[in-house]
């Protein structure tokens, strides 16, 4: 009797959790379709008209809250934060599973060493990480931009990949690669053929983790990015900053919608493997 | 490694990253820990000698006279220190129970909820505090359905208060706490908790003796993984607490953007750095020795 009774209340309050991670989810997905300009909290009817306005096409509504250049600086950010977001994929890719290999199949004296080395960047709090790289360049007469911000992104992505890789690794079969070596085959072809198809799934895993991290930042890219060099979270930071525009509510659904995607993605591909 | 090759092949795997990690990540935390001890000059520069007085305004003497005793930066540290540890707090309230009835679920519905409750870590992490300024101020939907409802006549202030930067920080810090909790609590043996109730231990006994101490190891992971963050925020009480609950975070934020005190920022920033290796060291010491008592 009684322990029906904690299994209720459990199942109470788990709907209750469930609500408060996703109510408001909703609400800003359902609210970016209201036509009300002048309180986006009360409903007057359903409207396209903010997706339009933030790609820059003339609709009814946006005559009252219109923006001159925000569009093509929007545009930007998008670009830029794709362009740092692939370019730190790829280095913190290869870099994150060259170490993830050699801390596996090596022994040596270093190897705790550079296990707190990695696991460092990804438990340092956000902000110490980019004031530090912010007084770091500017100390060494380094530009802030792109390749600053890229530079800052790889410092801490490198340790995802290599966490992701690791674990993939572990679970690893090595008799397949006993087997290559046995059978003649060089270093090079064993790692082409056998080790690399057996640990993809952790590369690709923690490549689009890397990727999704990558367009996020907000904190550290904040401190580390120069006048021309803002990223997508910066700019909607900035935007928030100056005031609540109905607009944001659109840019949300749209970034609420391609992050959804591209996690239900990467876990069907992980079940996959 | 004994043999050449091993070598040859190892320092070739490691080379790059000890390189760009040297470099761009050991680089930057010496540069800023010399930086936390040079004298501030004006407009934003430093003079290269030694100041200890940074870490003195920390803790309220701005200058060598011991009179001028005025702990202001010592408070926001505490605040933050105390929002930081009311936000675990709140967090396992929230995650600890979510967790045990998860863990009591099918394996199918097991997965789901993990991955439900996991999914909006990957929201940018802008986008889920702008939901929060749009719920919470005072044209917002708490207030407006409020007023629709006709249970107020006032908009409540809740933005900008301590109340909206711990709500923020739950919302946006949850999965940190509820994947270790989670975690520790499926690989709970059920048994024992059986074993507890057949010998007349009530629901509540068996939680306090048995459950709570087993899955102690998750709530201290998810407690370190919640503070870390928690404390050195500056975004959420930047959108949700204002000018009026400034964190530690805020305080950093200002030295380097508008104040250009950037010793005394980096002051600061070592400060929540040491916090966390403390607290990481502490932790580790604890589980190694549950480990050995295992």
């Amino acid at each position: 009797m009684r322990r029906t009774w904690v299994k209720r209340v459990l199942a109470v309050h788990g709907a209750l959790f469930l609500l408060f991670i996703y109510a408001p989810i909703v609400m800003v997905v359902v609210y970016s379709f209201n036509s009300n300009p002048i309180n986006m909290m009360i409903w007057s009817g359903f409207t396209f008209d903010w997706y339009w306005t933030i790609f820059g096409y003339p609709t009814q509504l946006n005559e009252q809250t219109l923006y001159v250049d925000s569009t093509d600086r929007l545009l930007a950010a998008v670009q830029n934060s794709l362009i740092v977001a692939t370019s730190t994929t790829t280095i913190s890719t290869v870099l994150g599973t060259m170490t993830a290999l050699a801390l596996y199949r090596y022994r040596f004296r270093a190897q705790r060493f550079y296990q707190g080395l990695l696991y460092m960047p990804m438990v340092m709090p956000d902000i110490v990480l980019g004031i530090a790289l912010l007084v770091f360049f500017v100390s060494f007469g380094m530009a802030l931009g792109l390749i600053s911000i890229i530079i800052g992104h790889c410092t801490f992505l490198i340790s995802y990949v290599f966490v992701v890789v690791s674990a993939r690794l572990a679970g690893m079969d090595d008799t397949l690669e006993q087997a290559s070596a046995d059978l003649g085959a060089n270093e090079w072809v064993t790692f082409r053929r056998i080790t690399l198809p057996q640990i993809l799934p952790g590369v690709i895993g923690g490549a689009l983790l890397a990727f999704i991290i990558s367009m996020d930042d907000l904190v550290i890219t904040y401190f580390i990015s120069g006048v021309d060099s803002t990223t997508l979270p910066v700019f909607i930071y900035g935007m928030l900053r100056r005031g609540v525009k109905p607009e944001i509510n659109a840019i949300a659904t749209i970034m609420l919608m391609l992050s959804f995607t591209i996690a239900t993605l990467g876990l069907y591909f992980r079940r996959r493997h | 490694m004994a043999r050449r090759g091993d070598r040859r092949r190892l320092a070739l795997l490691l080379g790059p990253v000890t390189l760009f990690l040297g470099t761009c990540f050991i680089g930057p935390m010496a540069v800023m820990i010399v930086f936390s001890f040079l004298e501030p000059a004006l407009y934003g520069g430093v003079e290269w000698s030694f100041y200890h007085l940074n870490y003195g305004r920390i803790l309220g003497w701005a200058d060598s006279e011991w009179e001028s005793f005025d702990p202001v930066y010592a408070a926001i540290f505490l605040r933050s220190v105390r929002l930081a540890l009311t936000n675990v707090v709140i967090l396992l309230v929230i995650c600890y129970p979510a967790a045990l009835w998860v863990s009591g679920l099918s394996a199918r519905w097991r997965t789901l909820l993990v991955f439900l409750t996991t999914l909006p870590f990957f929201v940018s992490l802008v986008v889920r505090l702008f939901i929060w300024v749009l719920i919470l101020r005072p044209t917002g939907f708490l207030n407006s359905s409020l007023i629709g409802l006709g249970l107020i006549s006032e908009p409540i202030d809740i933005i900008f208060t301590e109340t909206a930067v711990l709500i923020g920080m739950a919302y946006v810090l949850l999965p940190f706490m509820f994947l270790p909790v989670y975690a520790s609590v499926e690989k709970l043996d059920r048994s024992l908790i059986e074993a507890s109730s057949d010998l007349g231990g009530s629901p509540l006994k068996t939680f306090f003796r048995v459950t709570l101490p087993l899955t102690l190891p998750g709530i201290a992971a998810g407690a370190v993984l919640v503070f870390i963050p928690s404390l050195g925020n500056f975004i959420v009480p930047d959108l949700l607490g204002g000018a009026k609950v400034l964190m530690i975070g805020n305080l950093i934020e200002q030295q380097f953007l508008s104040a250009r005190n950037w010793p005394f920022g980096s002051a600061l920033s070592v400060m929540i750095m040491v916090v966390m290796f403390v607290l990481i060291i502490f932790y580790l010491r604890q589980i190694g020795r549950q480990g050995a008592n295992q």
